[in-house]
């Protein structure tokens, strides 16, 4: 109960420090209707010239678009602003302040991953469950309530992938201060807007298991699309619990390296 | 003009640039990933076949060139002139005896030079996996060196004389976010522009996005007739006129309503 008491205390006050400057709303409203666009555009523009893609329809692809969305609108929400704020370009780790937070008498890994909230990335996150209705509502009568509950839970698992990436990657920069590997997994997360079965098989391999940017998508929407098997939804739920632990051991260890910057 | 000191700044900064070049191939490698997709996506798409008369091997070759084209038609530094204007940093250089333009030129020059040196060892690289077909002759590659160097002109002084808004309003960034969805959808990284529907392919024909990026690579891989090759020089002329007039103009009148404070 505390902690969410804190997430409503961090929310309040970083939000308020954005509702300072307005403008910015409308300056990611565009980006916002800009990310929307390209990507709906992308999908009509290659269901224009095949009806399906290895088993992939333009309403299971729009699904997938719509997974993409969502997780892309919870990382600029808070994941993404609270980590880089610790190893992003001119983070704490970088600067040696990493020594303020680290008095803080809460648990390090959930100060560091719910501090920093972009009340604005709201916008993403109500065009992402856009697309995402709009998309159920193209899959229409083929729904289940047992396809929409494995969704829910391998959208869950797909959330807790991208937090565990995310962590451990910016658990790295404790060991090479100088490298933006944020900005690493950023760029390999644009992978993840189509199914993971589309990429050549070597890379589908190292996207489903090594870095499971492919899976953070591709399971949900498959879900969604009926075609996920009862195995790999179980495999998806067991790596993603496996992946939050290892981040997390991955940023204790971190951690123990930490000798401040300067003083 | 000075076009000594403008030279000498533009070794300066690249023998700079070669220093930090981890984060420029961080930067090469994230604009890389865009393309790439798109590229194992037309592949999946085309399979054992082709599609709008594209084989897996040309749409190969199409993409593995188009990521480097586009690199080297890339204005990054349009991205930075909007924060020199806000931050006054454009002061001094308005001091120094050449045109600030040379500080873009020089950072345009060093940048091209670090994000080859990655760029062209891993397209080389992927060559190698995914196998591109491609027959160039020397007309083709005489015509290509014109239309890049058009291509670059064009992209670099219609971002310019967008970031030089940054007189009137301290948002005009938002206007390259723009341009470079543009790109993406019109300028041939989406889809090669043969594979747009019809009413795109016209729109991406007449406005200027197509000659930024993708025109060059139709050029050099032959999928222009002679007729197709020379109009799309006119038009891309065209327009690279039209971005240059469009710089001087907002140029002179942006300087006039420049002042900065301290410095």
């Amino acid at each position: 109960m505390y902690y969410f008491k804190l997430i409503g205390a961090f929310f309040k006050i970083t939000s308020q420090a954005e509702l300072a400057h307005r403008v910015n709303f409308f300056i990611r409203l565009l980006y916002s209707g800009l990310n929307l666009l390209t990507g709906v555009l992308s999908l009509v523009v290659i269901f224009s010239q095949i009806d399906q893609i290895k088993g992939w329809d333009m309403p299971a692809a729009l699904a997938l678009l719509g997974v993409y969305l969502l997780l892309g609108a919870l990382r600029g929400l808070f994941i993404g602003p609270s980590l880089e704020s610790v190893s992003g370009m001119d983070g704490e780790i970088w600067k040696g302040t990493f020594d303020f937070t680290l008095l803080r008498p809460v648990d390090q890994q959930f100060l560091i991953s719910f501090r920093y909230w972009r009340i604005f990335a709201l916008v993403d996150l109500v065009t992402s469950l856009g697309v995402l209705i709009y998309a159920l509502v193209l899959l229409g009568t083929s729904l289940t309530i047992g396809m929409l509950v494995s969704f829910l839970l391998t959208l869950l698992a797909g959330v807790a992938l991208l937090y565990a990436a995310l962590l451990a990657f910016s658990a790295l920069v404790f060991w090479n201060p100088s490298f933006l590997f944020t900005w690493v997994i950023n760029d390999l997360f644009q992978l993840a807007r189509y199914p993971v079965g589309l990429y050549p098989g070597w890379l589908s391999l190292i996207l489903t298991w090594i870095i499971p940017v492919g899976l953070m998508t591709t399971i949900p929407a498959q879900a969604l699309a009926g075609t996920l098997s009862p195995l790999m939804m179980i495999l998806t739920l067991c790596f993603s619990l496996a992946a939050l632990w290892i981040a997390s051991w991955l940023f204790r260890q971190g951690l123990k390296k930490y000798s401040s910057a300067s003083s | 003009m000075n076009h000594r000191g403008g030279w000498e700044l533009i070794k300066n900064t690249w023998q700079s640039w070669i220093q930090h070049r981890g984060f420029f191939f961080l930067l090469a490698f994230g604009w890389m990933l865009p393309l790439l997709v798109y590229l194992f996506i037309w592949m999946a798409a085309a399979g054992d076949g082709s599609i709008a008369g594209l084989t897996q091997e040309s749409l190969a070759g199409y993409y593995l060139l188009l990521i480097l084209t586009n690199q080297l038609t890339y204005a990054t530094t349009n991205w930075t002139v909007g924060d020199n204007i806000r931050y006054g940093q454009i002061s001094r250089w308005l001091l120094q005896p050449m045109s600030p333009i040379y500080h873009a030129l020089s950072q345009e020059i060093a940048g091209k030079i670090v994000f080859m040196l990655f760029s062209v060892p891993i397209t080389g690289l992927l060559a190698l996996i995914i196998r591109p077909q491609l027959n160039l002759d020397g007309v083709q590659i005489l015509r290509f060196m014109p239309a890049l160097l058009l291509a670059w002109g064009l992209r670099f002084f219609w971002g310019y004389w967008l970031a030089l808004l940054a007189f009137w309003s301290t948002r005009a960034d938002s206007l390259l976010a723009l341009q470079d969805s543009l790109i993406f959808l019109l300028g041939g990284h989406l889809a090669p522009i043969a594979l747009l529907p019809k009413t795109m392919q016209v729109i991406a024909r007449i406005l200027p996005f197509r000659y930024m990026s993708a025109f060059p690579v139709e050029i050099l891989t032959g999928q222009l007739s002679n007729q197709e090759a020379l109009v799309g020089f006119a038009i891309q002329a065209g327009w690279t006129v039209a971005a240059f007039l469009l710089y001087r103009w907002v140029w002179v009148h942006g300087v006039r309503r420049y002042e900065a404070v301290g410095g």
